[in-house]
């Protein structure tokens, strides 16, 4: 019977292995260098690193590459082999898998179906060492390569100068990707005039495919004050307030941020932001209730785009004001104070007024929130709730104090806020009671369960 | 019993030849409905001369087999009949200038011009007109490159001069040769009234030649009369085209309305049809190459919607200002006109010069994106 010889020479192939020897001997290194089992790209070699004990089952899982070699491949998984076994036949399979098939009965070879004449399995240490360099020599390549950020960068930026269609959208989404995790690629994008090539993809002909890539990347990075003011042109002011209203929550918590870094500009003008769509699309995505991550990033680009005078008539008119008081509720401590800011700001409008009052949860919802969150957004609620209760007294001051108002504000008169709040507690404490007698009045003081 | 079977038999025999014939009618249907659910249509509406047919002669010209021959030469008579058609409403609105305007002697003609004037006045006014050869283009020639003429042009938006004048005009040569045979230019710039309901079903097929979408795109013309009993077999359109000519701020109508003025209130009143609830609205601000050079000379202002118009500066970054102004007028418009349960549907606004094939077909490949995006959307994979 043929008995297999393992290898005196563990960890050499000798070359012409099919029997019609040179006789060359290559260490194995070369040997998968030189492309002698193919598969090995451009040929670059970087030798595993003396003591490194690589896992190769870790290598394998996280290569993930196609072409792997077929020497390499088992042929009852197809997949590589970490443990290599020849039957006498002289086929190699994975110990694990040939073993699941004896196990079910089966004393054949799988691939040449002859009946196996002896059921030894003899480890093809081999063929392990083969696979083993050669996954590390992969691993430790692309190791590199994910290190050599610079380079992917220009390599990136290069194709973007010169590809169009699917290759460009390709070629942003690698680079966004790049972007995301290396801080070091930031850097090299803004340096080698990265900005500038991104920016020119985005014009009134912009697919969303590319614009929403190219904000994904532009808004991670450090943008000079030439660059923001070449991203406020009004085409890309409108192509990415498109984004705004169409893309997906990600795209659209981009633009937010986006814009609100170019607003910092001072030669910004308020008049990019003055615009319905821009503030319904905005609008949109604090209601949007499948996707809570947007409300911050859009509160802030509100608050920002509040402190512009000639916008905030704007965002009253549509409508933002019932929509913001309906949001308080479910809203986090940090978001509050700025929905609160903005409400405040626009309650100086006298239509800002008329639409706070005109929403029936204002009042409820602002005596909520006195006392509860912080000392801003009591200032805040307590100046909206003054806004509100001065404009109609009568109608307001009952609906206040039926939601218990008066408690409330008495807690604020003897807690230790500042003066300023003190006063103005005061002053509305005694605007509500105008309207009662004593006796109701101090009734609607006590405390009730609203505090609790 | 072999009675009663046969009997039966012969009922059934006939009466499954019927359920047969049936069956299959039934399954057609069903094939059909099932396709018609994957075309997608399209409605342009728009006011008059908004550009709605030269976008449709565009789509036919990218997305179909265009126009073949016989279909060119089709629209020769449309082309001389522009052409009578234009010269006379010049020279009628000279003489009317020459009598009522102040500064009348700019618009007085030489006496030769004048004779060919009226012969050619004559003409227009005809329900026939004669084949235009190179004699009378020679004459139209002549007459048009008359100062008089001219100075009656730069007030042509006081006469609906049609925006193929110029163009018709500058080729007379070419257009009235014995062999001539329209280019697909000289087809988009033929101005004819679009009668009833036209419409094209197209595929734009993409660069890696997938099997895109199908869109079967309506046209339905000037068509005033009436015309909130007929909109509503348009329900379930996916998007409305809307077509605005941003540059007829100027322009005024018969009886002394302004076109962009009717413009605003079919868009407003589109806008507000129950059927279009939750239709996709793509306005396309079209002519946007007249505007260029108009706006410059001719201030915004003049137009009612647009009296609050301040100019910043000149050249290149004034036109783009107006346009950004008109643009936002329309968003303006947009949203007054649009119910709160309504704020979700599509609406887009391009900048088109419906003339120019290039940047008609990237901007309907913009459409043809969002529109896509749009149904991924309501199907929920987005």
């Amino acid at each position: 019977m043929p008995m297999f010889q393992p290898s005196k020479r563990d960890g050499f192939v000798v070359a012409g292995f099919d029997g019609s020897g040179d006789g060359q001997v290559l260490d194995l290194d070369t040997a998968v260098k030189d492309g002698v089992l193919g598969g090995v790209v451009g040929g670059e070699v970087i030798a595993a690193a003396v003591g490194e004990k690589l896992d190769l089952k870790k290598m394998i899982e996280e290569l993930d590459i196609p072409e792997i070699p077929s020497v390499f491949i088992c042929p009852i998984s197809l997949e590589p082999m970490q443990d290599p076994v020849t039957l006498c036949t002289g086929q190699t399979y994975e110990r694990s898998n040939i073993l699941k098939w004896f196990n079910l009965g089966h004393y054949t070879c799988p691939t040449t179906m002859q009946e196996l004449w002896d059921d030894s399995i003899t480890p093809n240490r081999t063929l392990y060492h083969l696979i083993y360099t050669w996954f590390s020599q992969k691993y430790s390549l692309m190791k590199k390569r994910s290190e050599d950020v610079q380079g992917r960068v220009s390599e990136h930026l290069e194709a973007l100068k010169k590809v169009k269609g699917q290759a460009r959208i390709q070629a942003l989404k690698e680079l966004k990707q790049v972007v995301a995790a290396h801080a070091a690629a930031r850097k090299t994008v803004v340096d080698e005039g990265g900005v500038s090539v991104i920016s020119s993809l985005l014009g009134p002909f912009t697919s969303h495919a590319v614009g929403s890539e190219a904000i994904g990347i532009l808004v991670n990075l450090e943008l000079d004050s030439e660059s923001k003011t070449n991203l406020m042109q009004p085409t890309t002011i409108s192509l990415m307030v498109d984004m705004l209203n169409e893309g997906s929550v990600e795209t659209r918590i981009n633009c937010t941020r986006l814009m609100e870094k170019l607003m910092e500009e001072k030669e910004f003008r308020s008049e990019s932001i003055s615009s319905h769509r821009l503030l319904v699309g905005l609008m949109r995505l604090l209601k949007d209730k499948r996707h809570s991550n947007g409300i911050l990033p859009g509160l802030s680009f509100l608050r920002s785009i509040c402190l512009h005078k000639q916008v905030r008539s704007l965002i009253v008119s549509i409508g933002a004001v019932s929509q913001l008081v309906e949001l308080l509720p479910a809203l986090e401590p940090d978001c509050l104070e700025l929905a609160l800011f903005i409400l405040d700001t626009l309650s100086a409008l006298p239509e800002g007024k008329v639409a706070l009052k005109d929403c029936a949860n204002t009042i409820p919802n602002m005596v909520r929130l006195l006392m509860r969150v912080s000392e801003s957004c009591t200032q805040y609620a307590l100046s909206i709730l003054w806004s509100v209760c001065k404009l109609a007294p009568e109608e307001c001051s009952s609906v206040a104090l039926e939601a218990g108002l008066a408690a409330k504000l008495l807690l604020v008169i003897q807690s230790g806020c500042n003066p300023v709040l003190k006063q103005r507690s005061a002053e509305l404490l005694k605007l509500c009671s105008l309207n009662y007698t004593d006796t109701i009045f101090i009734s609607k003081c006590k405390l009730t369960r609203t505090i609790q | 019993m072999g009675l009663l079977c046969s009997k039966n038999r012969h009922y059934t025999e006939a009466d499954a030849e019927e359920n047969s014939q049936a069956a299959e009618i039934e399954r057609r249907i069903e094939q059909e409905t099932k396709a018609e659910k994957h075309i997608q249509k399209l409605l342009v509406l728009g006011a008059g001369e908004s550009g709605k047919s030269t976008i449709f002669k565009q789509i036919k010209l990218l997305f179909q087999t265009g126009f073949d021959d016989a279909e060119l030469r089709s629209y020769i008579s449309v082309i001389h009949a522009n052409i009578y058609q234009t010269i006379k409403i010049l020279y009628d609105g000279s003489k009317e200038f020459a009598q009522n305007d102040a500064d009348s002697s700019k618009y007085v003609l030489s006496s030769e011009n004048k004779v060919i004037g009226e012969k050619l006045s004559e003409i227009g006014s005809q329900l026939d007109y004669p084949c235009l050869n190179r004699e009378l283009a020679h004459e139209i020639e002549t007459l048009w490159k008359d100062s008089a003429i001219q100075e009656t042009y730069v007030r042509g938006n006081e006469l609906q001069v049609p925006d193929c004048a110029h163009y018709f005009m500058e080729n007379l040569q070419r257009l009235s040769d014995a062999n001539y045979i329209p280019t697909k230019e000289d087809v988009l710039y033929a101005r004819v009234r679009t009668t009833g309901v036209v419409e094209i079903q197209f595929s734009p097929v993409g660069k890696n030649k997938k099997s895109g979408e199908v869109y079967r795109l309506f046209d339905v013309g000037g068509q005033r009369n009436e015309r909130r009993k007929w909109i509503h077999l348009f329900e379930g359109v996916t998007a409305v085209i809307f077509c605005a000519a941003i540059s007829d701020y100027d322009q005024i109508e018969d009886e002394q309305k302004n076109r962009m003025m009717e413009s605003k209130e079919l868009f407003d009143w589109v806008l507000k049809q129950p059927c279009f609830e939750k239709t996709s609205f793509m306005l396309f601000l079209n002519k946007f190459d007249i505007f260029e050079t108009k706006v410059l000379k001719v201030p915004l202002n003049v137009c009612e919607w647009f009296k609050d118009y301040q100019p910043v500066s000149t050249g290149k970054q004034e036109i783009e200002h107006a346009y950004e102004f008109v643009k936002k007028k329309f968003e303006e418009l947009y949203f007054q006109s649009t119910a709160p349960d309504r704020v979700d549907r599509v609406f887009k606004i391009y900048r088109t010069t419906a003339l120019d094939q290039k940047l008609v077909k990237k901007t309907f490949k913009l459409v043809d994106e969002t529109l896509r995006r749009r149904n991924l959307f309501e199907a929920g994979l987005l």
